[in-house]
């Protein structure tokens, strides 16, 4: 008897792997360059930006399913990159007066010129004069460009607690960290 | 400034998350805007020099490196704990009370900072890992052995207080375990309340600290944190703000 066979159902396994794979490759693709760039910009040092960047991607990785939930996965992971370098700075005892003395090794950031480009250089000399809260809202809103609102929902405060931190960062750097 | 898209909104746009109304609105405003047209030249530049420098295969390399690495400092830290931690009682209200004679952290960041707003800080640390400071509204996990360690600024509030609340929603008043709330420290900058907390147990912790400018009874304060604890639903992540006056920061932990 003739006819057509049964195609064999084949069973490609990894299939959660392949999923990983092309979800890391959304990271790389989407998000390297930016979450590099703060590393760098932080750390100013090229390995352990790296090194950091790994850690940051590792953990977008092991906390997949609530990632892929994320209304802005790029708002997440700026802010797991900015806490993860400045817990480094910090738990590695850093000399921070010498810290920003260094040389930068990595590209200042900035968009909106030579004006932004000094604006971020102060604001990292600043930070180790103030608190982790206000270290991280001088970050997302100085550097990211973000609004009061948009660092008061990533912080979890309010407008006025947020305004009110950057002001205190401001009295410390002069008008041109003013908050508008 | 305003006339411009924010940085961040072309970084958004850049990365494709950007809602469709608003990444029409904002890509024809870098059409015809050189600022924000160059600002998203420059994030493209980034990636491409990114992808340029490191390639994927590389790139997927150092993440499973670094997943390694994770893994092997949480073995590392267990089998450390293992040799040296006396074994923990566990409180019904899956937390202890660890006073040190010498604390378990210190202040490592200077503290030359101005007067300024209030601020609550809770910090991880005693185990091998390095210290760190938790981001509020951010689930922390702990290691095996970590302790964690609350500090405050007072700015001008009078008085602090701290509870923690598990996932099934018992409640431990932390800081003072009765009575009202301790009045703060005299002086600017970061003071650590005393002694530090190691959590028992799985699963979450909420860890609320609260600042106010008069004392507050720990009894209403529990019940507040109940209060808070069934409106989110029995989730420790969408636990809103107590419903009591003064400022508080609460931190997710997952304990161990």
């Amino acid at each position: 008897m003739t006819g057509t066979s049964q195609p064999i159902l084949r069973v490609i396994e990894g299939g959660a792997s392949q999923d990983r794979r092309a979800f890391l490759r959304e990271l790389y693709s989407k998000y390297g360059g930016s979450v590099q760039e703060r590393c760098r910009y932080l750390l100013k040092d090229a390995i352990k930006a790296e090194d950091a960047m790994q850690d940051v991607f590792a953990r977008a990785l092991s906390h997949s399913e609530s990632f892929r939930a994320e209304a802005s996965p790029l708002t997440w992971l700026m802010k797991i990159a900015t806490h993860q370098c400045l817990n480094q700075l910090r738990s590695e005892g850093a000399a921070w007066r010498r810290w920003f003395e260094r040389d930068a090794a990595a590209r200042p950031e900035g968009h909106g010129g030579p004006e932004a480009m000094e604006t971020r250089v102060l604001v990292r000399r600043l930070l180790a004069r103030v608190d982790a809260e206000t270290q991280a809202a001088a970050i997302h809103y100085h550097v990211d460009g973000m609004t009061l609102e948009e660092v008061a929902a990533l912080l979890g405060r309010s407008v006025p607690t947020v305004r009110k931190r950057l002001e205190h960062f401001a009295t410390l750097g002069g008008e041109e960290l003013r908050v508008r | 400034m305003s006339a411009h898209e924010s940085e961040w909104t072309l970084r958004r746009l850049h990365a494709g998350e950007l809602p469709a109304p608003d990444a029409a609105r904002a890509r024809s405003h870098a059409a015809g805007c050189a600022p924000c047209a160059e600002a998203l030249k420059r994030f493209a530049q980034v990636q491409s020099q990114f992808e340029a420098h490191l390639p994927f295969e590389h790139f997927e390399a150092g993440i499973e490196q670094a997943l390694e690495r994770q893994r092997a400092e949480d073995r590392a830290r267990a089998k450390a704990r293992s040799r040296w931690v006396a074994p923990v009682v566990s409180l019904a209200a899956s937390v202890l009370l660890v006073v040190l004679a010498r604390p378990l952290m210190h202040t490592g960041a200077p503290s030359n900072r101005l007067k300024g707003g209030a601020v609550a800080e809770l910090r991880i640390g005693g185990g091998e890992a390095p210290q760190r400071v938790v981001d509020a509204n951010l689930r922390e996990a702990l290691r095996p052995g970590e302790r964690v360690r609350l500090g405050y600024t007072a700015d001008t509030h009078r008085y602090v207080a701290a509870l923690s609340i598990d996932a099934t929603g018992e409640v431990t008043a932390l800081y003072p375990d009765a009575g009202e709330s301790l009045p703060v420290e005299a002086g600017d900058g970061m003071h650590w309340l005393p002694g530090s907390l190691e959590f028992t147990g799985t699963g979450a912790e909420r860890v609320v600290v609260l600042l106010s400018d008069a004392p507050l009874d720990m009894d209403a304060l529990r019940d507040a944190a109940r209060r808070a604890y069934a409106v989110s639903g029995r989730d420790l992540d969408l636990m809103p703000a107590l419903d009591v006056p003064g400022e508080q920061t609460q931190w997710t932990l997952l304990k161990p």
